[in-house]
C-alpha cells in the first residue's frame, strides 16, 4: 500500500513524501494522547464492572442463549464463552481477547477443521456486540461534539443486526451443508 | 434522552458498587492504570497506518478508489467520504480509530457523514485481526466460511449504519 502511494508520489509530488509522513505521525501521536485519556475514564469505570461482578452476572444470565446459539454442551465452555461474549457487550476488547482464545482452544477438537462453534465465535466476535462503543463516544466528545452518546441508540439496532444475521447465516450454511452430506 | 443514558449507567454502578463494599478509587486508579500501556502499544499501529493513508491521499489513490467505487458506494446508501474507513476498518483497529479522527475534524463531529462513522465503527470489528488471534492457538488452519459470512455481516452493517442515520 505505501510502496504503491510512494511510486505515484515519485512521479506527481516528491517533495511531499516526507513531510506528510511526518505530520501523519504527528497527527497520530496527538490521537494517542486523547485516546491515552479516553482509556483511562472508561478502563477505570470497566475496572469496578469487573470488580462489582456484574460481567460475571451477566455472563450468568447469557449461559442457555450460548447453549442454543453455540450448540456446546461443555459447560466449562459455555462459561467461557459466556465470559467472552459479555465482555464484548461491555465493550471490554482487552479482556474479550484473551477470553475468545481461551474458548477456542476449548472447542479446538485438534481436526484441524473449524467447527461449527468455532465458526460461530469468529462470527459473533467479528461482527460486534458492544452496547457501549466506549472509545467512539469518548473521540466524539473530545472532538467537540454537542451529544457525544446520541449515537449509542443507533449503534445498538446497527450491531445487534449485523450479529443477528452473522448467527442466521452460520445456522443457515450449516443446515445446506449437512443436507448435501446426506 | 440519551443525554442521561451515561451518567445514569455510571451513577448505576457507583451505587451498586458501594453496595458491594468495593473500594471504588482503587479500583478506578488500577483500571486507568492500563490507559497508557495500551497507548504506548497502539502508538506503532495508528502511526504507521495514518502514514499510509496520508501517502494514499497526496497520491490521489484515495481519490481514484473513491471514484471508482462511488457507484457501488452511492449504490448501496453510502456517503462516498466513508471509502477509507469502509475499506480499511476489517484490517486494523486503532488505524481506524486514526480515520475516524480525520472524519471528525474534516465534516465535524456532528455531522452525517461522522456520525455514520460511528455506527459503522460500533457495528463492525477488525475481522481479519480477530480471526488471526482466536485460532493462533489452535490446530486450526481453515476457517471456511467464517470471514466470508463475517465481511458479508459488516457490508450489511454499514449500509444499516447510513440508513438509520438519515432517520435519526
Amino acid at each position: 500500500m505505501m510502496l504503491a502511494s510512494m511510486l505515484v508520489l515519485l512521479v506527481t509530488n516528491p517533495g511531499a513524501v516526507l513531510s506528510e509522513m511526518i505530520s501523519a505521525s504527528t497527527e497520530a501521536l496527538n490521537l494517542c494522547i486523547e485516546l491515552c485519556a479516553v482509556y483511562a475514564v472508561w478502563l477505570g469505570i470497566i475496572e469496578l464492572v469487573n470488580l462489582s461482578g456484574l460481567s460475571e452476572k451477566l455472563a450468568h444470565l447469557l449461559r442457555p442463549l450460548i447453549k442454543k446459539i453455540f450448540r456446546v454442551d461443555n459447560p466449562d465452555t459455555q462459561k467461557l464463552i459466556a465470559l467472552n461474549v459479555s465482555a464484548n457487550m461491555l465493550g471490554i476488547g482487552n479482556a474479550a481477547t484473551p477470553l475468545g482464545i481461551k474458548s477456542m482452544r476449548a472447542l479446538d477438537d485438534g481436526s484441524g477443521k473449524a467447527s461449527f462453534a468455532m465458526i460461530m465465535l469468529i462470527v459473533v466476535n467479528a461482527t460486534s456486540i458492544q452496547l457501549l462503543p466506549t472509545t467512539v463516544i469518548g473521540l466524539r466528545a473530545n472532538a467537540g461534539s454537542a451529544n457525544p452518546s446520541d449515537i449509542i441508540l443507533p449503534t445498538i439496532i446497527a450491531t445487534f443486526i449485523t450479529t443477528a444475521l452473522g448467527i442466521l447465516l452460520v445456522h443457515l450454511i450449516d443446515k445446506i451443508k449437512r443436507k448435501t452430506k446426506k | 434522552m440519551s443525554v442521561f443514558i451515561l451518567p445514569i449507567l455510571f451513577i448505576g454502578l457507583f451505587v451498586y458498587c458501594l453496595v458491594k463494599k468495593i473500594n471504588t478509587y482503587d479500583g478506578f486508579v488500577n483500571g486507568a492504570k492500563g490507559a497508557i500501556k495500551l497507548v504506548v502499544e497502539i502508538f506503532p499501529y495508528i502511526a504507521s497506518i495514518l502514514i499510509a493513508v496520508a501517502l494514499l491521499r497526496v497520491s490521489g489513490i484515495t481519490n481514484f478508489l473513491a471514484e471508482i467505487l462511488s457507484p457501488v458506494f452511492n449504490f448501496l446508501g453510502i456517503p462516498k467520504e466513508l471509502v477509507e474507513l469502509v475499506l480499511l476498518r476489517p484490517f486494523t483497529g486503532s488505524g481506524s480509530y486514526g480515520i475516524l479522527e480525520n472524519i471528525f475534524s474534516s465534516y465535524g463531529p456532528d455531522s452525517y457523514i461522522s456520525r455514520c462513522a460511528c455506527v459503522i465503527m460500533g457495528c463492525s470489528e477488525t475481522i481479519f485481526y480477530v480471526a488471526t488471534v482466536y485460532i493462533s492457538q489452535t490446530k486450526v488452519k481453515k476457517l471456511l466460511y467464517a470471514i466470508p459470512v463475517a465481511l458479508i455481516c459488516s457490508l450489511v452493517g454499514t449500509i444499516v449504519a447510513c440508513l438509520i442515520c438519515k432517520i435519526m
